[in-house]
Order: structure tokens, then sequence, then C-alpha cells
């Protein structure tokens, strides 16, 4: 008699070390767990929105239709309006798609817009506004820094009036405070972008750390196996294009 | 000479640092050195927001908005928030825009067993599961939850259970928290429920996504942000229940020292071939 919950488990742990093994080279290990991902992935989407439209729609309109209809009948329209995209498919009646998409942008848009100002430009002004002279030095220093920077990152984003040099005149002292800003602005950027580019290599030795503590190790023979399944590949793989 | 170029290209190669990272992350967790953490003061004032600000009795409600990939960097902060708003007294309503949110929300559970254990479902927590609809989904869910959805993840009436009798709406809420692996849902929750509700929010976020919603938290449209594994296994140690996030900090940590070396090396073999590319050039 299978285990389902065991051969599940070893079929993770072996799925995980094939996706894993791209890292060393392409092999048909990893493409065959590759599509399994992708297959399950697209399948239990679909599933999941199938039940959240049975669950919020379908099934209180059969089981207590008085109740639906006094209270939730607009689900009606969602409901519609999705059936519309399905449109799509058909050469014939593809145009009635537009409408449902005209109603999810226009929807989309309106609820955005609706706060986007406050949210996404006035807030995010009004944070970077910051004393500059204050008892406390390291803050005055960070208000300082926030303060360039912002500067210098709008200023690099110039693109139609900035101040040229001309050849045989001296700079003006606007070009050099520009210069000044866009060189903070270059600097700035480059500094947030190694910050990032340090997260992503925190979060990508995150997932593995949690992916060997939560799938392999507990299977490691499994973990093991698959290793040794996944090198075969690589190395078949290598003879054959030889 | 073939030997020297053969050597070269090992230590060129990407294979190399991989199974040296591999490494790094396994002997490690076979052998735990015990590297010290030291809580960081962005994760303390999480943990006193909580500690001054929620009273028994209290709402709060948690977006589970990440994949299973995500978990090793999340979860454990879940876990340890789920742990110290549970022993505070307060009644937590779980909820996902993301259709993944589901699964993710079941491991969490299945591993949180301990913590839910003594919690009677619909009075002490609910889980609404999947709702579609993004931003728009999120913008109604604020207004009124009763008049988004009808029925929580397991079909329950939400008219029936003790705790949707006590809230509907955002300002029902004394915090909100998000626990996301992509960008745009922080912004949904600062558009549709901090700006025209004013509720004070909570972000989990992955280290990756952190500087992208840093803004929000700068401008002080969220009360803190908790960021990846480390503050998971900081959060683990305030409140007392160690688990996925400090089993992985010494990982963590030999891992990072492995890139940092492969940097400074990478950055000296590029300094000398080109400095010496300079000379032979002169010459």
């Amino acid at each position: 008699m299978i285990d389902w919950e065991v051969f599940g488990a070893w079929l993770c742990a072996a799925l995980v070390v094939w996706i894993y093994s791209f890292a060393y080279r392409d092999n048909v290990l990893y493409k065959l767990a590759e599509h399994m991902f992708l297959g399950a992935a697209a399948g239990y989407s679909i599933a999941l929105a199938l039940d959240s439209l049975n669950r919020v729609l379908i099934r209180p309109a059969i089981t207590t239709p008085q109740t639906f209809w006094a209270t939730s009948w607009h689900y009606i329209i969602p409901a519609v309006l999705g059936l519309l995209m399905l449109a799509k498919y058909s050469r014939k009646y593809y145009w009635l798609a537009r409408y449902a998409v005209a109603v999810n942008i226009a929807v989309g848009t309106g609820l955005a817009l609706r706060t986007v100002p406050i949210a996404n430009i006035v807030r995010q002004i009004t944070a970077t506004i910051l004393p500059l002279w204050g008892s406390d030095p390291v803050k005055t220093l960070n208000n300082w820094i926030m303060v360039l920077v912002t500067l210098g990152g709008l200023t690099y984003f110039l693109f139609t009036i900035f101040p040229r040099r001309v050849e045989g005149v001296p700079p003006s002292p606007t070009y050099w405070v520009y210069r000044a800003l866009y060189y903070i602005g270059v600097y700035g950027m480059m500094v947030g972008f190694g910050a990032l580019f340090a997260n992503t290599i925190m979060t990508r030795v995150g997932f593995l750390i949690s992916i060997y503590l939560i799938y392999l190790q507990p299977q490691a023979w499994a973990s093991i196996a698959a290793a040794v399944l996944a090198a075969i590949a690589i190395i078949l793989g290598a003879l054959r294009k030889k | 000479m073939s030997s020297q170029i053969s050597l070269g290209k090992v230590l060129e190669s990407r294979e190399l640092l991989y199974t040296l990272l591999l490494l790094a992350v396994i002997l490690p967790i076979l052998h735990p050195i015990g590297i010290p953490i030291e809580i960081s003061a962005r994760t303390r004032d999480v943990y006193n927001y909580i500690e001054q600000n929620l009273k028994p009795g209290c709402h709060v409600f948690v977006e589970v908005y990440y994949e299973v990939a995500a978990r090793g960097e999340l979860e454990p902060n879940l876990i340890a928030l789920t742990k110290h708003l549970f022993d505070k007294g307060c009644k937590i309503v779980y909820s996902s825009l993301s259709a993944f949110g589901v699964v993710a929300f079941s491991l969490f559970k299945a591993n949180a067993a301990d913590l839910f254990a003594n919690k009677e479902y619909g009075r002490d927590y609910v889980y609404f599961g999947y709702i579609a609809g993004g931003e728009a989904a999120s913008a109604s869910l604020a207004k009124s939850i009763k008049g988004t959805i009808s029925v929580d993840n397991y079909g329950n009436r939400l008219e029936d259970l003790p705790l949707m009798k006590e809230v509907d709406k955002a300002t029902d809420f004394d915090l909100v928290i998000i626990v996301s692996s992509g960008t745009d849902v922080f912004a949904y929750y600062v558009r549709q429920w901090h700006t025209p509700y004013g509720a004070p929010l909570l972000f989990v976020a992955l280290s990756v996504i952190a500087p992208s919603v840093e803004p929000f938290v700068g401008a002080k449209q969220a009360i803190g942000m908790l960021v990846g594994q480390r503050a998971g296994a900081e959060y683990e140690v305030l409140v007392g229940r160690l688990g996925l996030g400090i089993a992985s900090m010494d990982a963590q940590s030999t891992s990072h020292m492995l890139i940092l070396a492969f940097i400074a090396v990478g950055n000296v073999v590029y300094w000398t071939k080109r400095l010496s590319s300079k000379r032979g050039g002169s010459r």
C-alpha cells in the first residue's frame, strides 16, 4: 500500500533538487520539474478562481436564492463581465471583451486615482521636507543625505532644461550646482541599487536555506537520490551534445 | 600550462560558487555554530508598538499574500506575530488577495498548530480565503467586508461567525498587517486602507522588496516593517518561540560571508587584470 503523504514528500524533495540542478546545467529532469510546476500552478490558480466564484456567487444563488437576490444580486455584474472576457476567443464576438476590459481599467484607475495623489505624491514629498539643523548630529546628517539625494535623483532625470557649458566661457554657478546635484543623484542611485542587489542575494539565499530546511533535510535520501539522478542527466546530456 | 588553464577555468566557473554556497548553507545547519544575533531597532519598534497599543480583545487584520517559495522568509514573521497577537488577547482576521495565499495560510496554520490549539475558529480568528479583484477587492473590504464577501474560506456564512459581528470595515481594526512577497499589495493597502481610513499598517516584506516599499514607512504611512528571515529570527527571540527563522541564521551568516569573500576576490582579480592591461598598453 503506498503512503501518499510520504510519496508526496519524496516527490517534493526530488522536484526541488531538479529545479535547482539548472544552476549547474540544463537537463531533462529540470525540464520535467519546470513543466510539472507550471502545469500544477496554472491548474491550481484556475481551480481556486472557480472555487472563489462558486463560494461567492453560484452556491449562495442556488442554496439561498432569496437572501442572494436581496443582498448580493450585484455579484451578477462582475460575473457577466468576467464571462465577456472569454469572448476574446471568438472571431465574431471578440469585441465584447472590450467592454469587460474597459470597465476593469476604469474601475481600477478610478479607485487608484482617488488616493494616489495623497498616498504616492504628497506624502512622499512631505516626507523629504526635513529639518537640516538640529541637536542630534546623526539625524541631521541623515536628513541632509535624504534631501540631497532626493534632489540629486530628480536632477539626474531632468531631460528638458539643464545648464550647458559653452566653449571658452567660464561656467555659471547654476551649472556647478546642477553638476554637483547630478553626481549626488548618480552616486545616490548607485548606493540604492547596491542595497537592492544585496537584499536580492539575501532573499535568494533565504529561499535556499528554507527550502533545504523544509523540504530537503527531512527527506535526505530522496534528495540525495534526486541529486544523483540529476547529475546523471547532466552528464548524459553533455555526452549527447558531443 | 594546460593544468593552469583548467584550474583557472574551475575557479572562474559559476558551478564552484554554487557548490560552495550549497555547502555554506548545509554545513551550519547540520553543525550549528550559534552565531549570536542582535535585535535591530526596527524589529524592537514593531514589538513595542504591539505591546503598547494593542489591548486584549483588539482586532487585527492580516493579509497573507505570498507563495510557497517565499515561505522561509515570511512565515517565521507571521508565526511570531501571530503568537504575539494571541498572547496579547487579540482577535485575528486573515485574508488573501492572492490565490497562493490559501496554500501559504494552510501551511502556516499546520506549522503553528500549537498557537491555534486553544483558539476557537470564528470567535478568535477567521480566514476569508482567496478574494479575487486585487486593489478593487482591497478597497471594497476596507469599506465593508460583509458587503464584499458573504462566506469564509470554509463556506461558513460571515454573519454566523461571532468575530464578524465585531468587525466589518477598515476603521474597526487596530492594526493591519500585510505579509507579502510582492510589491503592489503594500500600495493597495496604503491607498485603500491607510489614506482614506487611517488604518495603521505593518509591513512584512521580503528583503528584496523592502527597498521598494521603504518610502511608505519613511513617510509614516506604515507603523513599521519587518524585513525577511532576519527580522523573523529577531521576532522569534522577542516572543520566545524559536523556529525556522532562528534555525536559518547561521546558514545566512556563513553564506553571506562566502558571497562577500567572492565579491572581494572578484574585485581584486578585476582590478589586477585592468591594471596589468593598462601597463601592457603603455609599453
